[in-house]
């Protein structure tokens, strides 16, 4: 095991200390990524969650309570009918829905009497970051109505007056419980008439409408919002991000970049005699070809796992299966593993090997996703790029990403890309001569 | 095309190195051709020959990267191809095979490693070779950045490390200034004094007199002559040009006994002055033998 990892971590100082390989690898994939993801980019300027947002209830209340919400950073609201907005979600077009039923706005007035307001929102269940910032950002603005109605005598006096009304009709509520509001309740409306409050913002119109249900009990009327979640099913016709599409793409550049590194420098080491000292050593032939696909695949992972961060933080690529991304990288690094050793077997020598390399890769990337996306082929060139290493590599990508591939589904593709991995390395090695 | 006679190797009890009618062949090139020598313990042994002679196809068969089409080669008594003859030789290739991108001490580091060297036994077994070839000063450079003689004595330095045996050098000298050539010598020669057995391959003529106690020619995967450089001359070399001048006049002549021919000359009265005395080389051995020159 200690010469392999002197293998391997030779290699890896030679790979990263060529510069131009350094490109390759990182600089130009980066640059296919950005610019064509950034081209791609469905228009969407600035940064904030896309949700539609349907006002059932058309009140100055519901109105105002929409305005906030558009306010918010947080959110890009923009507002349609109700099915409009049901249906660009379940699109995948938004990210999420918002409806104020009818009744919003007389149940945000209401404080201390009622069920508190009802707010409906839609979201893919998988998308649960998501949800669980809408529901934050709503329970936020929710707290606002306690806000208002405490910074308006009017609005708080009409308040204290319904629930000492709702109080005396509410036959359920203990008796020492109903002691005690009617204790508290004029108490506080007496203070609240005493002292005043200034109103600094308009808190809405007067609750002039019937009374609401009260089964609920005064207790729930103090909870900010009432926020009752819909699952909906997302089509996906495609990722909701450019970079989705253009980040595999670009991996693909940089395993090229990886492979041709290794290829190359397989070859080299035959040319310039380093492979002399090697095959002189007491080590085995095994142990010379086990360490440079060792390297080889190590840089592999490393590279896509650089890759696949920078698609999640900086391009922001939903990635909510990060063992799925795992399961497709080594994968993929087994499969170019294989390829490597296989080309370098055939090129022979340095130019023959850049030679082939770059003639078999090109056509590879040509037919497999790695120019044109694979979601945007044509059907005929669909059945070619089965046959293309490259397909299978970026599906499996965008399977572990937006696609969102089960288990299952990524089964088969990447034991066909370990088998085949497997088979091309045992191939090349037989083929290989290591001998100048 | 010259007849030569059958070359008789002396016995050598347990040689070091033991090539037994060893060919190789490449398709329908026979590069080596029923080649036998044996070499002791602690002798510095000389293939010499032109380019394309066979000297680095030898060299690849005694370190196991070859194996022979026929015949057989013993390194110790090992098959150079197990594990523990490996680990008794060190080669120094005629490229060189270094990585250029990484400094000596990583290169040293790396092939120390694949010889089962590591932790402080690694690093003191560097400290050591690089203070030999001379290199301490200029371990964490790239070896980019070194003149070719200084590549040329890490190649050597390599070698080394794992404190080998049997040492092959393949033209270890090609490309190298005269300072860092000189440097090398010395370096061989201490190598000797320490015991160990060393195959150097070369086609300059003046290496193999300077350095080696025995020398074969070869010459299209053949061995022509193996022996000391001085029965070499003796028996293929011809003889020896004196030369003098004599009352303006230049004259010269060839003899296999100068120093009788001296002292002829001196008892005719002859006035000899400048007086020169050529010895014949390996060069002349090698055109006796083959009708060819060394650097043809």
């Amino acid at each position: 095991m200690g010469v392999l990892m002197a293998m391997v971590v030779k290699d890896l100082k030679l790979l990263f200390r060529d510069k131009v390989t350094l490109f390759f690898i990182f600089g130009f994939p980066l640059l296919f990524a950005a610019f064509f993801g950034s081209i791609f980019s469905s228009g969407s300027s600035g940064s904030g969650m896309s949700v539609a947002v349907a006002d059932l209830d058309q009140t100055t209340t519901s109105q105002l309570f929409v305005q906030s919400m558009d306010e918010l950073d947080e959110l890009r609201v923009e507002r349609v009918e109700e099915a409009q907005a049901r249906e660009l979600t379940r699109k995948g077009k938004k990210t999420a829905y918002i409806i104020l039923p009818k009744g919003f706005g007389q149940a945000y007035g209401s404080l201390f009497s009622g069920t508190p307001p009802e707010v409906i929102i839609g979201v893919d269940p998988s998308r649960k970051a998501e949800a669980g910032m809408l529901q934050g950002v709503m329970m936020k603005l929710g707290v606002k109505r306690f806000e208002q109605a405490f910074s308006n005598t009017d609005a708080m006096m009409d308040q204290l007056d319904m629930s000492l009304a709702a109080l005396q009709d509410n036959p359920d509520m203990p008796a020492d419980w109903k002691n005690l509001l009617n204790d508290y309740l004029p108490q506080m409306k007496q203070l609240v008439e005493q002292d005043g409050i200034t109103s600094a913002n308009d808190p809405g119109e007067p609750n002039d409408e019937s009374t609401t249900d009260t089964s609920e009990g005064i207790g729930d009327a103090l909870m900010p919002l009432k926020l009752l979640q819909e699952d909906v099913l997302v089509e996906k016709d495609g990722p909701t991000n450019a970079y989705s599409i253009t980040m595999p793409q670009g991996m693909f550049w940089a395993i090229m970049g990886v492979v041709m590194g290794f290829g190359v420098a397989l070859v080299q080491e035959k040319a310039q005699g380093t492979m002399t000292r090697l095959v002189v050593a007491p080590i085995s032939r095994l142990q010379i070809l086990g360490g440079k696909a060792l390297g080889c695949f190590l840089a592999l992972v490393l590279v896509l796992g650089v890759f696949f961060v920078l698609a999640r933080v900086v391009f922001g690529v939903p990635i909510d299966y990060p063992q799925k991304v795992l399961f497709a990288v080594l994968s993929v690094a087994t499969l170019f593993v294989g390829i490597m050793m296989f080309l370098a077997a055939i090129g022979k020598t340095e130019r023959g090997m850049a030679s082939v390399g770059w003639a078999v890769m090109m056509v590879f990337a040509m037919f497999g996703g790695g120019m044109i996306p694979l979601f945007a082929m044509p059907a005929w060139m669909i059945s070619i790029s089965n046959f293309s290493p490259v397909k299978w590599a970026i599906l499996m990508f965008e399977g572990a990403t937006w696609r969102e591939f089960s288990y299952a589904e990524m089964l088969i593709p990447c034991s066909l890309m370990l088998v085949l991995g497997v088979v091309l390395f045992l191939a090349g090695s037989r083929l290989l001569r290591l001998e100048s | 095309m010259i007849q030569m006679p059958m070359i008789q190797t002396p016995i050598i009890q347990t040689p070091m190195i033991q090539l037994n009618r060893v060919s190789r062949s490449f398709g329908d090139l026979l590069a080596v051709d029923q080649f036998s020598i044996g070499i002791p313990r602690g002798e510095i042994f000389g293939l010499l020959g032109p380019n394309g002679a066979g000297k680095s196809t030898l060299i690849s068969l005694i370190s196991g990267q070859l194996l022979p089409t026929s015949g057989s080669v013993l390194v110790n008594g090992l098959p150079p191809v197990s594990i523990a003859a490996k680990r008794q030789m060190g080669i120094a290739p005629q490229s060189l095979a270094v990585y250029e991108e990484l400094s000596a001490r990583d290169n040293l580091e790396f092939f120390g490693r694949l010889y089962g060297l590591n932790g402080a036994g690694l690093k003191s077994s560097c400290v050591k070779v690089l203070e030999f070839v001379g290199l301490s000063d200029r371990a964490a450079d790239r070896v980019e950045h070194y003149s070719g003689g200084m590549k040329r004595r890490l190649n050597l330095a390599i070698a080394l490390l794992h404190e080998p045996q049997v040492l092959l050098l393949d033209e270890p000298t090609v490309g190298v200034d005269p300072q860092s050539r000189n440097r090398l010598f010395e370096s061989i020669l201490a190598l000797k004094a320490q015991g160990k057995t060393i195959v150097y391959t070369t086609h300059y003529m003046e290496e193999a007199e300077k350095l080696c106690d025995r020398v074969a020619i070869v010459e299209q995967g053949k061995l022509l002559a193996l022996d000391s450089v001085d029965r070499l001359i003796r028996q293929h070399g011809g003889e020896s040009l004196l030369s003098w001048s004599s009352a303006g006049v230049e004259q010269s002549i060839k003899t296999a006994d100068p120093l009788s021919e001296i002292q002829r000359l001196l008892a005719t009265g002859c006035d000899m002055s400048e007086l020169s005395l050529a010895r014949p080389n390996l060069e002349q051995v090698f055109l006796n033998l083959t009708g060819r020159h060394l650097r043809d």
